[in-house]
């Protein structure tokens, strides 16, 4: 029983991380209908802009955000006025968006390389082994933190969505584009507004998954495949489906380890996308949302 | 207030528009009407902006506006209502018509705009909250006229927006639109609805495969004998 609710537990917090993972991802797919593969490579950039800033400066990774997270921003909307941009709207993922993404991390990987070499990083604070008791379970610090802080960004996402004219004209953008340029919505500054909060995210996300994981270059990949089921289950461009995707997927991952090898953990992403994609194609939310006109 | 001269558009490799003039003067209703196809709603397409023009000129309140970003056209003060409503399905009735107001001009005075626009449709201030998709056509398209007023146009453009409409709710279609008209919005109106439109607009064009094929006032052209033949099926 503890077990279960050990495990359950840790599934949460494991959520928060992948939903802060998979919000980039759906922002950006919902604002220019491209899949942003180079989102493994901000991941990875930014985990070793945090270990870089820890190992030379002594700044706390958690710290470093405020840093990393306004960096990338800029990083995100100078990635799209340069590149992004250039590559013709449609209405699915292009196969030279795909190319140019693909690109993209590629070249952020190999720059990796000749900076921070092929070696294993990993950043040991402080508090990396510490603990901290809740109802009994023995809890990673840095995990609740990593959640905690994974949470505030996205209450902080959801009120910039719904308050501001900005965020308002990124959900409308998402729906219905022609109708965004008619009502006077410079479309392309909103793009890369999208392009630049999407990246921020990534960067946020991979700072959080320094603390947590060892990296390489090579690092990110697994999770944005994550990210990339998450976002299928939460219905592609749905902000509520995809905290509810990343929970299913945390949850699922977390149980299955009870009854299931750890090594065939990986697996269980693939198989619920295949799952979903057969038997639920507009994900989750598509299930609860009922039949609709426009 | 807006002139389109021998405008020339076309999609790609195809040709649409074939050197059109049109003329809108101020606080007129104006109607552009033709069969399916005739580049009726491109010829709005272009005016907003969506669609660049091949050759020709389109002037508003004596500048060249054609080529510009819709954004900015839209801040000079006009508004586009295209066909089929094109809302926001997941946004509330509210939160459309508040993006209506984008453009700087117009959120100054949205809180304004805003109760002019539920004065006008009162369905619209009882359904705020809900969202736009969950809305019957009538309202859809109240919802998309309101969300064009948002922007405190000069000049608004309607495309068929009777389109889809039971016959009661087309009839208010047109008391709307006469009434926005006196409150000293112009009106350019894109209509299959011959009848209605001519009756209701000061000076009708008629337009078939991408030309201007006669124009004259909304009433002397529904006693024409091609208009009775053509379209009207007398």
């Amino acid at each position: 029983m503890t077990d279960l609710l050990s495990v359950t537990v840790s599934g949460l917090l494991l959520a928060g991380l992948y939903a802060t993972m998979s919000y980039g991802l759906t922002m950006i797919y919902g604002v220019m209908k491209i899949i942003n593969l180079s989102q493994a490579g901000t991941f990875m950039l930014a985990a070793y802009v945090a270990f870089t800033l820890f190992t030379y400066l002594g700044l706390d990774p958690m710290l470093s955000l405020v840093i990393i997270v306004p960096a990338f921003f800029l990083f995100g909307m100078l990635l799209q006025r340069l590149f992004v941009s250039r590559v013709p709207l449609a209405n699915t993922p292009t196969l030279p968006s795909l190319l140019l993404l693909f690109g993209i991390w590629l070249v952020l990987q190999n720059l990796a390389y000749m900076i921070w070499t092929g070696d294993d990083r990993s950043i040991l604070t402080s508090y990396t082994y510490s603990t901290i008791n809740f109802l009994g379970l023995q809890l990673s610090f840095t995990r609740v933190m990593v959640f905690l802080i994974g949470l505030l960004a996205l209450f902080a996402l959801q009120a910039f969505l719904t308050r501001t004219y900005t965020g308002k004209a990124i959900r409308a953008l998402t729906q219905n584009r022609p109708a965004c340029m008619l009502v006077g919505i410079d479309v392309d500054r909103i793009a890369m507004l999208a392009f630049g909060i999407g990246v921020a995210f990534d960067a946020l996300a991979g700072t959080l998954m320094s603390l947590l994981y060892a990296f390489t270059p090579a690092f990110g990949n697994t999770f944005m495949l994550k990210a990339f089921v998450i976002i299928v289950l939460g219905g592609l461009q749905n902000y509520y489906g995809v905290a509810i995707g990343a929970l299913v997927l945390a949850l699922v991952e977390s149980w299955a380890v009870m009854f299931m090898p750890a090594s065939l953990q990986p697996a269980i992403a693939y198989t619920l996308l295949v799952i979903v994609l057969v038997l639920m194609p507009r994900g989750i939310t598509g299930l609860l949302e009922g039949r609709r006109t426009v | 207030m807006l002139e389109l001269k021998e405008l020339e558009v076309a999609y790609g490799e195809v040709q649409a528009i074939w050197g059109i003039d049109l003329e809108v003067p101020e606080g007129k209703i104006i109607t552009l009407v033709g069969s399916n196809g005739a580049g009726k709603s491109t010829t709005l397409r272009t005016i907003s902006g969506l669609l660049t023009p091949m050759r020709g000129s389109i002037t508003f309140l004596g500048e060249e506006i054609g080529g510009k970003k819709p954004h900015e056209i839209v801040a000079r003060g006009i508004a586009h209502i295209p066909e089929a409503r094109q809302l926001w399905p997941d946004m509330t009735v509210y939160e459309n018509l508040e993006l209506g107001a984008y453009s700087n001009h117009a959120r100054a005075h949205r809180d304004k705009t805003i109760q002019w626009v539920f004065e006008l449709f009162p369905r619209l201030a009882e359904r705020r909250h809900q969202k736009a998709g969950t809305l019957s056509g009538g309202e859809q398209q109240m919802c998309a006229i309101g969300r064009g007023l948002m922007a405190r146009p000069r000049l608004l453009m309607l495309d068929e927006p009777s389109l889809g409409l039971a016959p009661m709710l087309v009839e208010d279609v047109f008391r709307i639109v006469r009434e926005i008209n006196s409150e000293g919005v112009t009106i350019l109106l894109v209509e299959q609805n011959i009848v209605n439109a001519l009756s209701t607009a000061d000076w009708a064009y008629v337009m078939e495969t991408g030309k201007i094929i006669m124009e004259g006032p909304g009433r002397e052209l529904l006693d024409d004998p091609h208009i009775r033949g053509a379209y009207l099926g007398v």
